[in-house]
């Protein structure tokens, strides 16, 4: 999920940015340092939104850089276990389907997509189920839950995001409003 | 403000600093010819143009 959170951080000056102004340069500075970038606790820091406070600058020894202390706003996602997601379908492969889930992208395994067997047709790159019924391919809105997260800090594409559509009310959409039509109808 | 009075270890440090960072690209605060940044530095201090600080705790 998305969260709006207050942070502190420290970030350096160098020193031709001395010359501007100290609230917009740190944070240009608080944006080239953190966003995209991937923390454990907070999760992904997708956006500095604003700046609350800047702290008393600091010059270290051998640095000519200015070192501020700083609060500021900050737009994060995390990964939460058992958090219903929306996302796109980016890439299908073998052994699942990669689901773009906003800031991170997550795998749908193939014995998780369906309660069928899902089989990989590489020819038009997507995943059909044994029965022929459906399918999925790249471009599909898809509803999701989130069953395992693990977060590489150092490799943020390491990061692993598990999800699966085995659950009522999950699935790609169009499967979704299929099912509930011959409900719709039978109540006419 | 009275011009601050610092220790001759101040002064090492504020100028060291100072003239490091006029070497790393920071706008120098007075009207100078001179590209040596020790001697920008240390004039800049002596006029007391340095916006430098020095915390003594």
């Amino acid at each position: 999920m998305y969260k709006k959170m207050k942070l502190a951080d420290t970030v350096r000056i160098a020193p031709d940015r001395l010359a501007e102004d100290v609230s917009i340069s740190v944070k240009n500075a608080l944006k080239d340092k953190l966003e995209g970038r991937i923390d454990k606790t907070l999760g992904a820091i997708v956006a500095v939104t604003g700046l609350d406070e800047v702290g008393e600058g600091h010059i270290l020894v051998g640095d000519g850089a200015v070192y501020y202390d700083a609060i500021f706003d900050a737009i994060v996602f995390i990964p939460v276990l058992q958090e219903v997601i929306e996302g796109l379908v980016v890439e299908t492969v073998e052994f699942g389907a990669f689901v773009s889930i906003g800031a991170m992208d997550g795998l749908l395994h193939v014995s998780q997509i369906t309660d069928d067997f899902m089989s990989y047709d590489g020819k038009n790159g997507r995943l059909m189920s044994k029965a022929g019924g459906r399918s999925l391919a790249e471009g599909d809105h898809v509803r999701t839950r989130i069953v395992a997260v693990s977060i590489d800090e150092r490799e943020p594409r390491e990061s692993k995001i598990g999800l699966t559509m085995r659950q009522h009310a999950l699935g790609k959409l169009e499967w979704l409003e299929e099912d509930r039509k011959p409900k719709s109808d039978a109540g006419v | 403000m009275s011009k601050q009075v610092y220790t001759r270890y101040e002064r090492a440090r504020i100028v060291g600093a100072r003239s490091l960072q006029i070497s790393m690209g920071a706008p120098v605060l007075i009207d100078d010819e001179s590209t040596d940044s020790l001697y920008l530095a240390m004039e800049e201090l002596d006029r007391d143009v340095i916006p430098i600080t020095v915390k003594r705790d």
